[in-house]
């Protein structure tokens, strides 16, 4: 029996090829584990009948025609693209860290996660698109249901190259004037930024009626401080550096890491905001399980 | 304190190691990049003060486990009280077993208490001390500590007064003299009052005198000495009485008297005992008891030769003062001729004495009145002129006889003074001459001035033995008087010395002759058990800074504590190790 791609160690599964074979790889893997459509439409249109087979839900039989011919019949629609997706990733030089070879980078991570999920609503004719962003907003694919739309996205992660620093306040203020409709708008990140500006701006699309989902991604090494005796940890993006001794230090670090996570739960839901946290080493399954 | 390895002591540098290396680690960490340093920074700055505390902690612990450490190599040494080895010391252990020591006080002598304490002493010395051994015959005994205490434990109570002032100085002295860190001389003394009269010993600051506190003062009398005179024993008693019980109370004296020795000079005695007993009350001041009791001997012990006798007391604490033998001499009858100067009363109490056997006719001993010294007599006794215009050719007579005395101007009235002739004390003397001269020996004085002198075996005399000069021959003593003179004084009394010693009489012959004894006995002073107080301890041997009176426990600690010395390298290594717990713990759980 084949592994589902989505249940193994991305690391892993990103051996196995590009960034479309993976996403791929994982989204027939996780449909297959789930259902019915994790995200559902405003409304539904009947194509045809078909004939009954076991396992179809009961809600779907036309008792219509049961009626009639005492013959089982399901009905079948093809829903209508009223989502409108938007998946804004942060592409910022700390992305681009991993704590150890053997994982991904955390970019690496969420180009995969991204292109899964624009995979996932497509397929559902939901309009998706991507905005990718550092201190500046690098790539804008807007939201489109049309054929090659999955392609322009991966192209579009793939063309945005690591930034500098984060300016995540700044591109989701711009993000607000491209999604005039409301819609769907997650956020892939580090979430290494100013809490509070980064809040705001998620306030104001959730004002503006946006569902709002945040992947809070981590390296495991970002959560548990290890290290030499002694060293310098310098920010890849603000070239602020500080001399710590990591066992010393460790489980105060932890402890201010698991409150950090834990403020920006809280303010998630305070703002009617879906926080997930994802450690890179997390299987891209599990991962796009958060969301159902 | 001191080391047993100093030179490890170097090591103490290595303290600085902790230090050198917290100041190069933090020169030299690698950089990393770390997004989250944001989180970093804030962890640091909740924990900087804790983790500030705990630097210096650890700083501090793994300086003081390396200085431990070192100090623990170096074998430190660290003075004690109590047990605990101590640093070569030279000591003396004065083990007073003088007659004293034997008395009986709580049940036991005095003797196995200091024995107690000398061989404790010995047993805390180690091969690297030097000891020596001091008993009451003040030798100072070296050797092995086997050896000693074999000394110790076969030592009874001798016979011989110690000095202890002297001793004391003469230990001190040795152990002074010696290259080691520790000098002390332990006295192991009942401390008799006595025996620390003689000043105060020069004792070297650097040199402990430590001296066993003395027992509980006990009564006790004791025979000093018993001479015989004039055929009557003169006993005289010492001792002591402690503080509150010092009213006199009446000891009973025993007399025996023994076989005479013959001697060829002499007719020789009877043999036999012959007990005769007197009554002493004792008296004194200060807790000394001082008496003298005169026991009349009887005739038969008149009879002429050598003659043994020991006086004795019923028993007390103390024993070896209870009895003392005496010896003394009744010379043969001597063949006196008195000349027609000599006067009536000479001529009727040699006559006398003639009756009693006393005295013969003979010129072994001539008694002239002045008018020749009796040229060719062996002794003679010669009186003053009655006529003043004779007393020049008298004197002359003296110096032909090569008499250094003789007769001057005429002295004033006066009484007799004669320790030696008790019989004569107090005696009116109404007219006299001078005698004037040197030397020789002055057997009575009148008004200080001699009046009864001895030179060789010439007797002069101040006064003639008459009347009108003297009421001597009115009295009652005057036979005994003339006994003397004739019998013992002008031909020499027998020469008896005493020795300390055990109690024994021995005599000295020249060729068959006897021509003295030597009494032995202990010193008298012995029998006055008062033990001296701790200040006068003090004071005789050295001094406050030098000098420690103590009890036997007090003792058994202070001994050697001068240079005990403990190594402290245990303890400093389970500080050490203590300090590894400690740091091993702020180290793992301040993380």
């Amino acid at each position: 029996m084949a592994q589902r791609l989505d249940l193994l160690d991305p690391a892993e599964v990103a051996r196995l090829g590009g960034i479309e074979i993976v996403a791929e790889g994982v989204v027939e893997g996780f449909l297959a584990g789930v259902h019915r459509s994790p995200f559902r439409g405003f409304s539904v249109e009947f194509t045809e009948h078909r004939a009954y087979q076991a396992g179809d839900e009961l809600r779907y039989l036309d008792w219509r025609i049961l009626g009639r011919s005492d013959r089982l019949f399901v009905k079948q629609f093809e829903e209508e693209t009223n989502l409108r997706a938007m998946i804004l990733l942060d592409a910022s030089r700390s992305m681009a860290w991993q704590g150890t070879p053997e994982r991904l980078t955390k970019r690496a991570y969420a180009d995969r996660l991204a292109a899964a999920l624009a995979l996932i609503l497509l397929r559902q004719r939901d309009a998706t698109g991507l905005v990718t962003f550092d201190e500046q907003v690098r790539q804008v694919i807007p939201a489109r249901v049309k054929a090659g739309q999955w392609t322009r996205i991966v192209r579009g992660l793939l063309d945005t190259p690591d930034g500098r620093g984060t300016a995540a306040h700044a591109a989701l203020q711009r993000l607000t004037a491209l999604l005039a409709r409301r819609g769907m708008v997650v956020l892939v990140s580090d979430l290494l930024f100013d809490r509070e500006l980064a809040l705001a701006a998620l306030r104001y699309l959730r004002h503006r009626g946006h569902q709002v989902i945040v992947f809070h991604l981590m390296d495991p090494a970002e959560v548990k401080l290890t290290g030499p005796p002694e060293v310098r940890f310098r920010d890849p993006e603000s070239s602020v550096s500080v001399v710590v001794r990591p066992r010393e230090l460790a489980r105060a670090y932890a402890t201010t890491v698991q409150r950090e996570i834990a403020a920006w739960r809280k303010a998630c839901r305070r703002h009617g905001i879906s926080y997930h946290h994802v450690q890179t080493d997390m299987p891209f399954g599990l991962a796009l399980r958060l969301l159902t | 304190m001191s080391f047993l390895h100093p030179l490890a002591l170097l090591g103490l540098a290595a303290a600085a190691i902790p230090a050198l290396l917290h100041l190069l680690q933090r020169r030299i960490p690698p950089e990393l990049d770390f997004p989250p340093v944001r989180y970093l920074s804030a962890a640091e700055r909740e924990s900087a003060r804790r983790l500030k505390l705990r630097h210096l902690l650890l700083m501090i612990l793994r300086t003081a486990l390396i200085a431990v450490i070192v100090l623990a190599a170096a074998r430190p040494l660290i003075p004690l009280r109590g047990g605990g080895a101590h640093q070569p010391t030279a000591v003396v252990i004065i083990l007073d077993n003088s007659p004293s020591s034997g008395a009986v006080v709580s049940a036991g002598p005095v003797l196995d208490r200091l024995r107690v304490a000398a061989r404790s002493s010995l047993a805390r010395t180690t091969s690297a001390d030097r000891v020596w051994l001091m008993l009451c015959d003040g030798v100072l005994r070296g050797g092995t500590r086997e050896a000693l205490l074999a000394i110790i434990d076969s030592t009874h109570a001798g016979w011989q007064r110690l000095d202890l002032v002297d001793a004391v100085g003469r230990a001190a002295r040795i152990v002074d003299a010696q290259p080691l860190p520790g000098r002390e001389v332990h006295v192991l003394s009942d401390l008799q009052r006595t025996a620390l009269a003689s000043g105060r010993a020069d004792v070297r600051r650097g040199v402990r005198i430590l001296a066993l506190e003395p027992g509980s003062a006990v009564t006790n009398r004791g025979i000093a000495s018993v001479t015989v005179s004039e055929g009557a024993a003169v006993i005289e008693l010492s001792g002591s009485t402690p503080a509150g019980r010092d009213i006199p109370q009446p000891v009973p004296v025993t007399i025996r008297i023994g076989g005479a020795r013959r001697d060829r000079g002499g007719g020789g005695g009877g043999g036999g005992e012959i007990a005769a007993r007197g009554l002493a009350t004792p008296g004194g001041s200060g807790g000394t008891m001082r008496s003298a009791v005169t026991v009349s001997l009887p005739v038969q012990s008149l009879a002429p030769g050598w003659w043994l006798g020991e006086a004795a007391l019923e028993p007390d604490e103390l024993r070896v003062d209870d009895r003392r033998p005496f010896a003394w001499r009744v010379a043969p009858a001597a063949r006196v001729t008195a000349t027609p100067g000599s006067g009536s009363f000479v001529a009727a109490a040699l006559a006398v004495l003639q009756e009693g056997k006393r005295v013969t006719e003979g010129r072994d001993v001539v008694i002239s009145g002045g008018e020749a010294a009796a040229p060719n007599a062996p002794h003679a006794i010669v009186q003053p002129p009655a006529d003043p215009a004779l007393v020049g050719q008298a004197n002359r007579g003296l110096a032909a006889r090569g008499v250094p005395w003789h007769w001057g101007d005429v002295g004033t009235p006066g009484n007799l003074v004669a320790p030696q002739l008790p019989a004569l004390d107090g005696t009116p003397v109404a007219r006299r001459y001078r005698l004037a001269g040197a030397s020789d020996e002055v057997l009575a004085t009148v008004n200080a001035e001699p009046w009864l002198v001895r030179s060789g075996n010439v007797l002069l005399l101040g006064s003639r033995l008459d009347t009108a000069w003297t009421a001597l021959p009115m009295a009652p003593g005057f036979v005994p008087f003339i006994d003397a003179l004739v019998n013992r004084i002008v031909i020499g009394e027998a020469d008896v010395n005493s020795a300390e010693g055990a109690p024994r009489v021995e005599f000295r012959t020249r060729g068959t002759d006897t021509v003295g004894a030597t009494v032995f006995g202990p010193d008298p002073r012995e029998s006055d058990l008062t033990p001296a107080t701790p200040a006068l301890v003090t004071t005789a041997f050295g001094g406050r800074d030098r000098v420690e009176v103590l009890s036997a426990s007090a003792l058994s600690a202070e001994r050697f504590s001068g240079t005990r010395r403990a190594d402290a390298s245990a303890i400093l290594l389970i500080l050490a190790l203590l300090l590894a717990a400690i740091e091993l713990a702020v180290a793992t759980r301040t993380r």
